[in-house]
């Protein structure tokens, strides 16, 4: 499967459901729409990757890159998963300390 | 119920320095695994392992047209009695740029789905050699 994007606002947040595989063919796609939002004066984001079913390091370095991308403009980055397949990608390398994630939409768009 | 393979045999396939090429090298790996009967883990395993692998080699920033028509990726798949092998052996791209900050080194996620990985490189091309158990 290739990768989904769907992004709407939510109050002062703009949420991004991710959908499919990220990896190094796809990561530029989201790599744009975050960049692109950012862009756009979007800065509070919350990427929920409930429905990836594939992601690799390109796919980190993009998280990664969004959340250096948005702190520049004193902004946030959140996650919201609960797959093991990918929670253990984020141990393994360190980033779960990196990123806040969370366990679910409402908690993420409802956290101060 | 799947029936395994009889034999030791490894699968290898070459792809280009193409990161669309990627999704079926994994697909590939799960299917020999698969195939063979391996546990749910290792085929998971497998299919990250060589998608993880690829990615590092091919990188995020070289332009798929510059690499030359025989500078490929070789994923060597063998499903022996008592583990199963994944080898990808190609050029390495630098590394992501976007890691440098948090000093993540790029084998790292390799290391940690891998049971045993070994890496070894001459004249710029490296052989990254996976295991699991059977």
């Amino acid at each position: 499967m290739d990768l989904s994007l769907e992004t709407r606002q939510e109050g002062d947040r703009t949420l991004i459901e991710v959908g499919g595989e990220i990896d190094v063919y796809t990561a530029p796609k989201l790599r744009e729409c975050i960049s692109s939002l950012v862009d756009d004066g979007q800065s509070k984001l919350v990427i929920d990757l409930e429905q990836v079913e594939f992601m690799d390091s390109t796919g980190l370095g993009v998280l990664v890159g969004g959340l250096k991308r948005v702190r520049t403009v004193e902004g946030t980055l959140e996650l919201v998963c609960t797959q093991e397949r990918l929670l253990k990608i984020f141990r393994i390398t360190g980033l779960s300390k990196v990123f806040l994630i969370h366990g679910s939409q409402s908690e993420a768009l409802t956290a101060q | 119920m799947g029936l395994a393979t009889q034999t030791e045999g490894a699968v290898t396939i070459a792809i280009a320095r193409d990161p669309a090429l990627v999704r079926t090298a994994r697909l590939v790996a799960a299917a020999v695994a698969r195939r063979a009967d391996r546990p749910d883990t290792v085929i998971e395993a497998a299919r990250l392992a060589v998608g993880e692998a690829c990615a590092v080699m091919i990188g995020v920033d070289e332009p798929v047209e510059t690499a030359a028509a025989d500078d490929r990726i070789e994923i060597s798949l063998r499903a022996e009695m008592s583990r199963f092998v994944v080898t990808v052996r190609g050029r390495i791209a630098p590394a992501d740029p976007s890691f440098e900050d948090i000093d993540l080194d790029p084998w790292t996620l390799l290391e940690g789905i891998s049971d045993e990985l070994t890496i070894e490189s001459q004249d710029g091309v490296s052989t990254v050699r996976m295991t699991w158990p059977a």
